[in-house]
Order: structure tokens, then C-alpha cells, then sequence
């Protein structure tokens, strides 16, 4: 009961931190396969590598750099604003490419019937291709947001009081051995079940509306 | 030309080529539309035909020649401004083979959406407008369905009624009737030919060879890249001259 007490003290920074970083990936990540999927090589370069950079170093890496390394003055980074900020630009790299099959997935007659109409690329993009796109993203970003949810113990080795953070904290001090870890496992799996659960429930009224 | 001659003609094409990197797809075309004019152009698979039709609204860049839809011009050498090719456009409503509709949008909204978007209409008026057009095109009650609820003969009408909306000066039809059964298709013949006779400017790339020859008034048959012969509907298809317009007939007529 005391070890259930500890783990679930961390279970509102695990939220904070898993809901921020993602709302911040799925914003930054439109820009970003807007960058992706340009024509013009001085935008598309630098994305595909800003993409590929935040993807292909470890999480952990990334919040070392940010938690230590930087320092705007005086100003260093938080604990937990380190976090949301190294998991959200991860994030917004994952969910770029998530965008880019989604929007790859949408027939070339929709742009071709939209820019027929005289409509133009950006009302195209947000109005026609972007929300057709997005509900094919769904599933792949409930996955993203599953394992993110996980993935956010990272920001423990930073210091951010969440749930990894308190289980450590208690298996250390406690004699209770594996107990802790396995309450862990099953709070992370409850927390889990509701997002797939939301993400389906979503996904087939989006598709009972189009079915296609 | 002369500024009479460049107001009868509602398109005009000159000296267009397209290439796709080094494969030439058609070269060299000149074609002119008169206002009200109701043109049909056929020619074996590969012809070009779908990609002429698709670089009159700039769907497809020209590699060369001038195009002129209703009075907006766009040369293939210095490709217009964003609003120019814009308003080209929207001097054309395009009617693609698979319909194209928006699936995530109900009928009304399908065909409002452009009106709102480009017309700058406001919702009401745009809604209204887009009644009467579903009226027109017989599916008056389809108004709060979505697309994939509707047929292919359904849904194509819905198509000629969304780009009907924008007040398009010309129509140009891809194939409009190539995915649908002979029967339904008869439904969205029956509304192009409704909409010739009131006097739309149409051209229309079709493998109906029944409807090319009672409805439009101007035939072209394009092979290999090239007009290779055009004029009155009924005279081009009692009397090809061209060797390779008889073999076409004998395959589509005679079957």
C-alpha cells in the first residue's frame, strides 16, 4: 500500500509531461513536414536533417544537453521544462513523419480537384489534404503517444518527480524489492489502456462519417 | 490575333508541348474554342488527350506555347503569378474520371466549399447556390449525405455541380464517364448534354463516340501526340480523312 502510495505520487508529472511534449510535438511537427514534403531544397534539407538529428540521438541525450548544457545567461532550463522541451522536439520529429504518410495517403485528386476550383496550396493543405491526412495518422499517433507516455521516465535521470522517479526512489529505500516495480508496470498499463482505447473510438467516428 | 477573334474564342491554345523529362507526350498543339462551343476529343489511349485537357487549367505545366482561358493568359515560358494561374483556374471547372469529391465533407458542403473559400461568398448565399446546382444535376435530397453514400453516377453529377459553382466560363470533362457502368453513365450524359444546350463552352475527352457525335459541335482525334484531325463532329466521323482516324472509328464504332 505505501509502495502503490509512492508510485502514484509521480503520476501527475508523468501526465504533464507526456500531454506537453506531445501537444508540442503535434504543433511543431505540421511546420516540419510542411518543410518535409517542399519543393524548395533550402527548406526541405534542413528539415530532413533536423529530423533525422532529433530522431537518431537518445532521448536521454537530448535532455542531458538541454538540462546541463544550456544556459541562456543566467537562465538555466527547469527539471521538468527540460524535459517537455527535449520530449516535445523529439516528438515533433516522430510525429512529421507520421504527417508525411498520412498526407502521402491522400489521393492526388484531392489536391488536383481543390486547385482546380482555383483554391489555393495552404487553404488546400489545411482544408482538403489536412484532415484527410490526419485522420489516417491517428492510429500511428495513439502508438507514438503510448510509447512517449512510457518514454517520459527519462526525465526521472533529470531529476522530474515522476513515476519512475518515486519507484526508484522507494526500491532504494524500501526493502520491498520487485513489488514497487511491478505496481509501476501496472499503473503505466492502466494509464496506456484508455489512450487506445480513445484513439479507436475516434478513428472508426471519423471513419463511419467517410468510410472509406 | 485580333482582339475580336480573342473574344470569341473562350480557350486558346498555341504551339503547347509537353514533356514529361524526355518523353514527349504531345507537341506543338494549336486549338481554339469558341464561346458556346461544345468540343469533344478522342484518340486511342496515350494520345495525350488527358494531359492537353490538363494543362488548359495548368493541373499539368506546359513545357511550351501560350494558353488562354476566358481572357487570362499564361505562357509556358514565364509561369504565371499565384493569383493568375488562380483565376485561370477559375475560369475552368475540371470534371475528373474518378470524381474526386471531398470525403470528409457531406454534398453541400462539397460544393459550397470553393464558393466560400474563392468567391468569397458568405455561407447562406453560398449554400443556396449550391442547392440549385443539386437541383440541376436531379440529386436535390443528396444535400446531407456524404459522397461514399452515393453512387458513381451520383457522385460524378455531384462533382459537375461543385465545379459548376465557382461560375467556371468553360467545363472541361476528363473521361467523365470512363469508371462508371454504361448505364449510369447515361445519368451524367444526360446532365452534360442539359448543360451544352444551354449554352456552357465544353470540352470533353471522352471514348463516347455516340455522345461526341449528337452533343458536341467540334470533333478532335489526337494520336501519338498530335492533332492529327479535327472539325465538324458528324462530317469528321461519316468522313475521316486521315488513315489513322479510320482505324480508331472502325475499333470504337464497330465493336
Amino acid at each position: 500500500m505505501e509502495a502503490l502510495n509512492a508510485v502514484l505520487v509521480g503520476v501527475p508529472l508523468t501526465l504533464l509531461v507526456t500531454a506537453a511534449a506531445f501537444a508540442m510535438g503535434a504543433v511543431l511537427g505540421v511546420p516540419l513536414v510542411v518543410g518535409l514534403r517542399s519543393e524548395r531544397a533550402l527548406a526541405r534539407i534542413p528539415c530532413r536533417f533536423l529530423v533525422d538529428l532529433l530522431r537518431g540521438v537518445p532521448a536521454i541525450v537530448w535532455l542531458f544537453v538541454i538540462y546541463f548544457g544550456v544556459s541562456i545567461g543566467a537562465y538555466r532550463f527547469a527539471a521538468v521544462p527540460a524535459a517537455i522541451i527535449g520530449l516535445g522536439a523529439i516528438s515533433a520529429a516522430y510525429l512529421a513523419e507520421i504527417y508525411r504518410g498520412g498526407i502521402s495517403s491522400v489521393h492526388a485528386g484531392q489536391w488536383e480537384a481543390a486547385q482546380a476550383l482555383g483554391v489555393d496550396g495552404r487553404t488546400v493543405f489545411s482544408r482538403i489534404v489536412g484532415p484527410q491526412a490526419l485522420r489516417v495518422s491517428i492510429p500511428s499517433m495513439a502508438s507514438y503517444l503510448i510509447s512517449l507516455l512510457k518514454d517520459s521516465s527519462i526525465a526521472s535521470t533529470i531529476g522530474v518527480t515522476e513515476i519512475v522517479f518515486y519507484t526508484t526512489q522507494d526500491a532504494r529505500s524500501g526493502g520491498g524489492g520487485l513489488t514497487v516495480y511491478i505496481i509501476a508496470a501496472i499503473t503505466y498499463t492502466v494509464l496506456s489502456i484508455p489512450l487506445g482505447l480513445a484513439s479507436r473510438a475516434l478513428y472508426d467516428s471519423l471513419r463511419k462519417k467517410v468510410s472509406r | 490575333m485580333t482582339s475580336s477573334q480573342a473574344a470569341q474564342n473562350m480557350v486558346s491554345l498555341r504551339g503547347v508541348s509537353k514533356k514529361f523529362g524526355e518523353k514527349t507526350i504531345f507537341s506543338d498543339i494549336d486549338l481554339d474554342v469558341k464561346t458556346g462551343e461544345v468540343m469533344a476529343v478522342i484518340g486511342p489511349s496515350g494520345a495525350g488527350k488527358s494531359t492537353l485537357l490538363r494543362c488548359i487549367n495548368l493541373l499539368e505545366q506546359p513545357t511550351a506555347g501560350r494558353i488562354t482561358v476566358g481572357g487570362h493568359t499564361i505562357d509556358a515560358g514565364k509561369p504565371g503569378s499565384r493569383s493568375e494561374v488562380q483565376a485561370l483556374r477559375r475560369s475552368a471547372g475540371m470534371v475528373f474520371q474518378h470524381f474526386n469529391l471531398f470525403p470528409h465533407m457531406n454534398v453541400l458542403q462539397n460544393i459550397s466549399f470553393a464558393q466560400v473559400r474563392v468567391l468569397g461568398r458568405s455561407r447562406t448565399e453560398a449554400d443556396k447556390r449550391s442547392a440549385e446546382l443539386l437541383d440541376r444535376v436531379g440529386l436535390a435530397d443528396f444535400a446531407n449525405a456524404y459522397p461514399s453514400r452515393c453512387s458513381g453516377g451520383q457522385q460524378q453529377r455531384i462533382a459537375i455541380a461543385r465545379a459548376l459553382a465557382v461560375d467556371p466560363e468553360v467545363m472541361l470533362f476528363d473521361e467523365p464517364t470512363s469508371a462508371l457502368d454504361p448505364e449510369v453513365g447515361l445519368e451524367v450524359l444526360a446532365v452534360m448534354q442539359e448543360l451544352a444546350s444551354a449554352g456552357m463552352t465544353m470540352i470533353i475527352v471522352t471514348h463516347e463516340m455516340s455522345f461526341a457525335r449528337d452533343v458536341s459541335d467540334t470533333l478532335v482525334v489526337m494520336a501519338d501526340g498530335r492533332i492529327i484531325e479535327q472539325g465538324d463532329a458528324r462530317a469528321v466521323m461519316a468522313n475521316p480523312t486521315h488513315e489513322r482516324t479510320r482505324t480508331f472509328l472502325r475499333a470504337v464504332v464497330d465493336r
